[in-house]
């Protein structure tokens, strides 16, 4: 307190070195450390409530944050180097095992088939969602030019993103049972195929958790695209059309350069996303059939939530922690290497 | 090269209900290899004149023409127009070697020869130290310079420059007239100069167009818009410091015609020839413009330093305002209620209150109708 009334008002300062006894106490008249709406309250609790309002107010924000967020990690850190289960957990009783459930996941099979499924879905997933979201929003902005038309479009295609997982889940579900599923009865009245394809056998499975995600989530990246693209300043275009340059040209060496940053942020959001990918699989698939659309995160899940196998499923999540940490620092770098690049970082 | 022609060009932007006439009526004729400055006061529709003729900006009505072709509806790539922006435009993702060689590259041109020439080009703009960084980095003036490069190192049929000078600094503008001159004179291209400042139009530009309010007032050459201006406000915005001007009337008082201040307090004397125009045209008001050059002040003996030749008239008034400015001074009079400024030479000793004696020579003295405006020639 001493602190603070020392930098404000230097004029209450002086009157109160002269009334001396009460330089040390919160000077009442001065509104810099006494604001008025205090004076309201209970005049006796005034000097508490101006003591503690700050600390409660910062302080229960943190402890909430530590509560979520912080003591799970540490509780997560803790128990994969422990043998705990759901039994040992209730009784107290876990020991220490060392890295023995890291190395259980990582000599597992079924770890290194998910990890491939984890590949497979980064890049024909999330990738492809970035890429195809890049070439819808700026194919809308080049060849619409009605602005209500726009938005139209827009909206239509940002829809399916409204939607729940587990309802987009279950959608796709239905759309395609081989038996008598739209995708299916579509794809045999235009003659595309002569029989059922089994859009959930084994090897087939994990493409159509990776349809459904496309079809769900490629509105993401189209929308942070298309802002992108609209904030770019017209100028600039202007100036490309006198000095002569086509559209192809204007594009590859103007429109996308300038979107780098954007679109890597696209990236890092789907990527991010990715590692936390459940929903769809756990509501399409469960996994199967035989573990054939597992991902790391699926696992973490069922081993953890569902088989009680704590220190196991948090091995995995530090591991699947990891892999994201390196993939997502490395989108980082770029970004700011782009960003230093341009003169704004 | 081209002839370019504007053929009662208009420019309406609309939004909403709003409209704003931009440019009205615009007929403009400039020839092959000919550099024209379009000269006006802020917002009177030079920059939107260019970006018609560049193919930015939809005609309202009216015709552009290209070596007499009609290029209403071709797009800006297919003009050959190369464009100096008022607003830099710059491509920020591209270093300044980039920036200036991109109308090359789009082009086709080899990288090698890409580089040379935008060293070159660099080395005239004094942007040599820069060519690295990028356009985010650099300095309004720098910017401008670049914007003025990348048009400058294309071989266009037209170059449209928009105020490229307007952030530079006054030495180096001197030296970038000069070049720019010099450029214009080695490649012989057609050139249209957009400017508010007259000393950059006058001092490059074979023709100047003058515009106010959407209109184009006058085109002429540096001699024709300072002699004989076509309206007031030509004559107000063409020299430095501005034209006097006087509210006036016929004054016929048997010694011939004259034009008197409607006050009373000053009279000035025309040639016979204006006077016979004026006398034709009957008793209306019409505005008496002199400039401040051409009022010299009388010594002692009567003699007006400057003028020669036996026909000077003299005008009396006391100093108001001594404006000392280096290499001239700026006396400012005052008569009664009128106040009127002289441009004299920097040596000239007057204290404010002295009452002087002024020598006009009455070809010197514009008349314009005070309805119209225009110049009774
Ligand atoms: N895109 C536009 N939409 C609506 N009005 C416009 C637009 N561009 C220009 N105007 C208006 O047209 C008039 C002329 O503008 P213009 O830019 O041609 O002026 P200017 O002579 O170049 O002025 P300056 O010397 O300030 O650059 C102004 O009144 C301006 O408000
Ligand atoms: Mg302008």
């Amino acid at each position: 307190m001493r602190g603070v009334s020392d930098m404000t008002a230097t004029s209450s300062e002086i009157s109160q070195t002269e009334s001396g006894p009460k330089a040390n106490s919160i000077d009442r008249d001065d509104p810099a450390t006494f604001p008025d709406w205090f004076r309201a309250r209970k005049a006796r609790s005034n000097l508490i409530v101006a003591r503690w309002v700050p600390i409660v107010l910062v302080g229960l924000p943190v402890l909430v944050l530590f509560g979520i967020v912080v003591y799970p990690t540490i509780w997560m850190f803790y128990h994969s180097v422990h043998d705990t289960n759901m039994m040992r957990l209730f009784q107290g009783n876990w020991s220490y095992i060392g890295f023995e459930n890291f190395a259980t996941v990582l000599g597992s099979d079924r770890f290194w088939d998910s990890t491939v499924h984890l590949l497979q879905y980064l890049s024909f997933g999330a990738c492809l969602q970035v890429v195809l979201g890049t070439v819808l929003a700026l194919i809308l902005f080049e060849l619409v030019k009605n602005n209500a038309l726009r938005t139209l479009i827009l909206i239509l295609l940002v829809l399916p993103m409204m939607m729940s997982p587990s309802i987009v889940g279950v959608l796709w579900k239905f759309l395609l049972t081989p038996s008598n599923g739209a995708v299916n009865q579509a794809l045999l009245n235009l003659g595309l195929i002569s029989k059922h394809i089994e859009w959930f056998n084994s090897g087939i499975s994990l493409w159509s958790i990776i349809v459904a995600d496309i079809w769900n989530w490629t509105a993401l990246p189209l929308l942070i695209v298309y802002s992108g693209r609209v904030s770019l300043p017209p100028a600039v275009y202007e100036a490309a059309k006198v000095d002569g340059a086509s559209g192809w040209q204007v594009m590859r060496r103007i429109t996308l350069p300038m979107l780098k940053e954007v679109i890597a942020i696209a990236f890092i959001l789907r990527f991010t996303d990715a590692f936390k990918f459940v929903d769809l699989v756990y509501i399409m698939t469960s996994g199967g059939p035989a573990q054939s659309s597992e991902l790391p995160t699926y696992i973490a899940f069922q081993r953890g939530i569902r088989e009680f196998a704590i220190g196991e499923a948090a091995a995995y999540a530090i591991i699947i922690f990891a892999i994201s940490a390196v993939i997502i620092t490395l989108f980082l770098k770029y970004l700011k290497r782009v960003l230093k690049a341009q003169g704004i970082a | 090269m081209a002839q370019v022609n504007l053929q009662n060009v208009n420019k309406i932007y609309r939004s909403g209900r709003t409209e704003v006439h931009a440019v009205q009526d615009l007929n403009l004729e400039i020839n092959n290899g000919e550099f024209v400055a379009l000269l006006g006061p802020s917002g009177c529709g030079k920059t939107s004149t260019l970006r018609m003729i560049v193919g930015l900006e939809e005609i309202s009505s009216g015709d552009i023409n290209f070596n007499g072709k009609r290029v209403n509806e071709l797009e800006p790539q297919h003009r050959n127009v190369a464009m100096a922006f008022e607003t830099y435009a710059l491509y920020p993702n591209f270093t300044i070697e980039e920036n200036l060689a991109f109308p090359l590259e789009v082009r086709g041109v080899p990288e090698d020869e890409r580089r040379r020439k935008a060293r070159d080009i660099a080395e005239i703009l004094k942007l040599t130290s820069i060519l690295d960084q990028r356009p985010g980095a650099l300095s309004g003036g720098q910017q401008q310079r670049v914007s003025l490069g990348r048009a400058l190192i294309r071989d266009p049929s037209v170059f449209i420059l928009d105020e490229v000078m307007s952030h530079i600094d006054a030495h180096l503008k001197f030296q970038m007239l000069f070049d720019l001159k010099a450029i214009h004179r080695d490649l012989g291209k057609t050139m249209v100069y957009v400017t508010h400042d007259q000393v950059e139009a006058l001092a490059l530009a074979d023709r100047v167009a003058v515009m106010s309010n959407a209109k184009l007032q006058q085109v002429g050459t540096r001699n024709e818009l300072y002699n004989a201006p076509a309206n007031v406000f030509v004559a107000d915005f063409i020299g430095e410091p501005p034209t006097n001007f006087f509210q006036a009337e016929v004054s016929d008082n048997g010694g011939g015609l004259a034009l008197k201040t409607k006050d009373g307090a000053l009279v000035f004397h025309l040639t016979e020839h204006r006077a016979g125009k004026i006398r034709a045209l009957g008793g209306r008001d019409f505005i008496v413009g002199i400039r401040p050059q051409n009022l010299r002040l009388k010594d002692s003996e009567g003699k007006s330093s400057a003028h020669t030749g036996s026909d000077v008239h003299d005008i009396t008034a006391s100093i108001l305002i001594n404006e000392y400015l280096g290499e001239r001074s700026i006396l400012t009079f005052a008569n009664g209620d009128t106040k009127f400024r002289a441009l004299v030479p920097p040596e000239t000793r007057a204290a404010p209150g002295e009452a002087v004696t002024l020598g006009y020579r009455p070809e010197d003295v514009m008349v314009f109708d005070a309805q119209t405006e225009a110049l009774i020639d």
